[in-house]
């Protein structure tokens, strides 16, 4: 089996290797610059842009991504890991010995362990919170939740608020139990809710690690954030308190219940060691050339503080469970290696196109496409994108920050679309399908992945980003 | 042969061999929910799950599981909906939620669903 991925590895890249130069016969290549840091100066370093046909790797992930988890359930789920090496590899295997461009793997290796390190300790962080209401979920009571989820949601981000508040939600909702309450929960606390920080939401992440500010977001996108949120959560009160429910003699304490105290410790230590950072604390050691930096060990430690301590009886009723990070970390090892060509590509494609692509283009195709991938790597293409129309490089930390200070329009409307069209799909954000798997696992038959998008997203969600849109980059 | 009362009472368990559950009593299976799938199509069609009741015990075949051990994480359950064989199975009164939690050697816990774990009929 090794030996045959062996020789298909080898015969992509010769086959990589031949159409490179033929290529590079026929049209001038460009150059794509990545950012090295070196004794604390930072250089570009110039390289040649990859082979156009390098972007099947990812387009190859991305749809299969896409479509594993519904149409070919049970093989995804035994093979998704080396699926997403072995593209991986190809990628980095054409960087390293046929672009000999190690820069751009490490850049990105760096990029992995931030994005990882962040996710894996909030999962296992909130994973071992436990919270238990005893109340009679009422219209208002549920719109209360939802919005208590949406603004932690930039703090312990769109994962950690959905594993905290998903099982309560639904527990109080036990007698009046319907898909809506849930997809709507997915809309508000998955993904719009996540919108202003870049713990909220991984593409925000992936933005703030490339050079965007922290509060950048907050300063920019909350006039956006609060009315949307109001008018989601008007609708979903509307639709719910047409919901009677079944008639029940239970009777309710009131009481709520909060176990797993020191969890909370471990969340706080991982928000404030996302500022543990060179670009933002003078005093934190870079420990470059290095992929994990001061930040990503004190959040790997929390993971391991996090297995060793968290209690027992609160990851059984959590039903607390390790694939849904696993999956994240192996798909995201191809994702980032595999998206190095495309995010090259673009940029270099963009900066062409220049003044023919407006906000709203950049609205409409970050979010129609982050509804139907990832809306991580679709975020950081568009970015790459958006930065191009300027001639800047999203490799370059200091083009970054001349970008966000250039034109709050064009970054606002990829991050707003990201973010928001994440909730369009199942397979738009990370937390949707953790949160569908949670409540199938208590018996609860979700929507479909079609009847998900014109059941809930068409009718719901695509007129209040036409709002949106009509607003601010229309 | 035990009722399904009697194994939960004398917390009796039961036993996995690969992708074969035996429960020791005689049931009539409702609903089964394992991993993220909700199992509730019990005819021939190889998909899902396939029950079989006999006089000493049921037995549940996972066609999409090989191997439950494998599959199945330490703080996974399979929860269950069954009525005792003979029971009446239009009356909800009848219908007992059960989890099962895969041990050491082939050895399978029973429990009654407890009120912390969200599950619905």
């Amino acid at each position: 089996m090794k030996k045959h991925i062996l020789v298909f590895l080898f015969s992509v890249l010769m086959l990589f290797s031949v159409s490179n130069k033929l290529i590079a016969q026929e049209t001038k290549q460009g150059e794509a610059k990545t950012e090295v840091v070196q004794n604390n100066e930072i250089e570009k370093v110039e390289h040649e842009l990859p082979n156009p046909l390098m972007v099947l790797p990812f387009v190859i992930l991305l749809i299969m991504i896409a479509t594993g988890p519904i149409f070919y359930h049970h093989f995804w789920e035994h093979h998704y890991p080396k699926i997403s090496v072995v593209l991986g590899t190809i990628t980095a295997a054409y960087y390293w010995f046929i672009l000999n461009d190690t820069h751009s793997l490490l850049h990105t290796a760096a990029e992995y362990f931030s994005f990882i390190a962040l996710l894996a300790s909030l999962f296992f962080a909130s994973g071992g919170i436990m919270i238990k209401v005893d109340k009679k979920a009422t219209p208002l009571l549920n719109v209360s939740i939802l919005l208590f989820g949406a603004v932690i949601a930039n703090l312990i981000g769109t994962t950690g608020a959905s594993m905290l508040l998903i099982r309560p939600f639904i527990k109080i909702n036990q007698d009046r139990m319907k898909p809506y309450l849930v997809v709507f929960f997915i809309f508000i606390v998955s993904n719009i809710g996540g919108a202003l920080t870049p713990i909220g939401d991984p593409p925000l992440f992936l933005g703030f690690l490339r050079g965007i500010d922290f509060f950048w977001f907050f300063e920019h996108i909350w006039y956006i954030w609060l009315p949307t949120i109001i008018l989601i959560t008007t609708i979903f009160y509307f639709i719910d308190i047409r919901n009677k429910g079944d008639e029940t003699e239970k009777e309710y304490t009131g009481k709520i219940e909060f176990k797993g105290a020191k969890n909370l410790i471990y969340l706080l230590i991982i928000l404030l060691a996302v500022f543990v950072d060179p670009n933002v604390m003078s005093w934190v050691p870079n420990l470059s050339p290095s992929p994990i930096g001061l930040r990503e060990i004190i959040q790997f430690s929390v993971v391991l503080f996090a297995i060793k301590t968290s209690d027992k009886e609160i990851l059984r009723y959590n039903e607390f469970d390790v694939e849904p990070i696993r999956e994240v970390a192996f798909l995201f090892v191809g994702i980032f290696a595999t998206m190095i060509p495309a995010l090259q590509l673009i940029s270099y494609e963009a900066n062409l196109l220049g003044d023919k692509l407006t906000a709203g283009m950049f609205f409409w195709s970050t979010g129609l496409l982050s509804g139907v991938l990832d809306n991580a790597p679709t975020y950081l293409n568009f970015l790459s994108a958006a930065m191009g129309k300027f001639g800047l490089d999203i490799n370059s930390q200091a083009d970054v920050k001349e970008f966000m200070m250039l034109d709050v329009i064009f970054l606002q409307a990829i991050s707003v679309a990201a973010v928001f069209f994440g909730a369009m799909t199942y397979i738009g954000n990370g937390p949707n399908f953790m949160v569908k798997s949670i409540v199938e696992r208590a018996g609860i038959k979700m929507p479909s992945f079609f009847a998900y998008v014109y059941r809930y997203s068409l009718p719901i969600l695509i007129p209040l980003f036409i709002l949106v849109w009509l607003v601010f980059y229309f | 042969m035990k009722t399904i009362d009697e194994v939960l009472n004398d917390n009796g368990g039961g036993l996995y061999y690969g992708n074969r559950v035996l429960l020791p009593f005689k049931a009539e299976i409702l609903k089964i929910v394992i991993d993220s799938d909700i199992i509730t199509d019990f005819s021939k069609e190889l998909k899902g799950a396939s029950v079989r009741a006999t006089d000493a015990y049921t037995e549940i075949y996972f066609y999409d599981y090989k191997d439950l051990e494998e599959e199945l994480s330490k703080y996974d359950i399979i929860k269950i909906v069954l009525v005792q064989s003979g029971d009446d199975l239009f009356d909800f009164n009848n219908h007992i939620p059960i989890e099962l939690s895969i041990e050491s050697k082939h050895k399978l816990s029973i429990k009654k669903i407890s009120d912390d774990i969200i599950f619905f009929e």
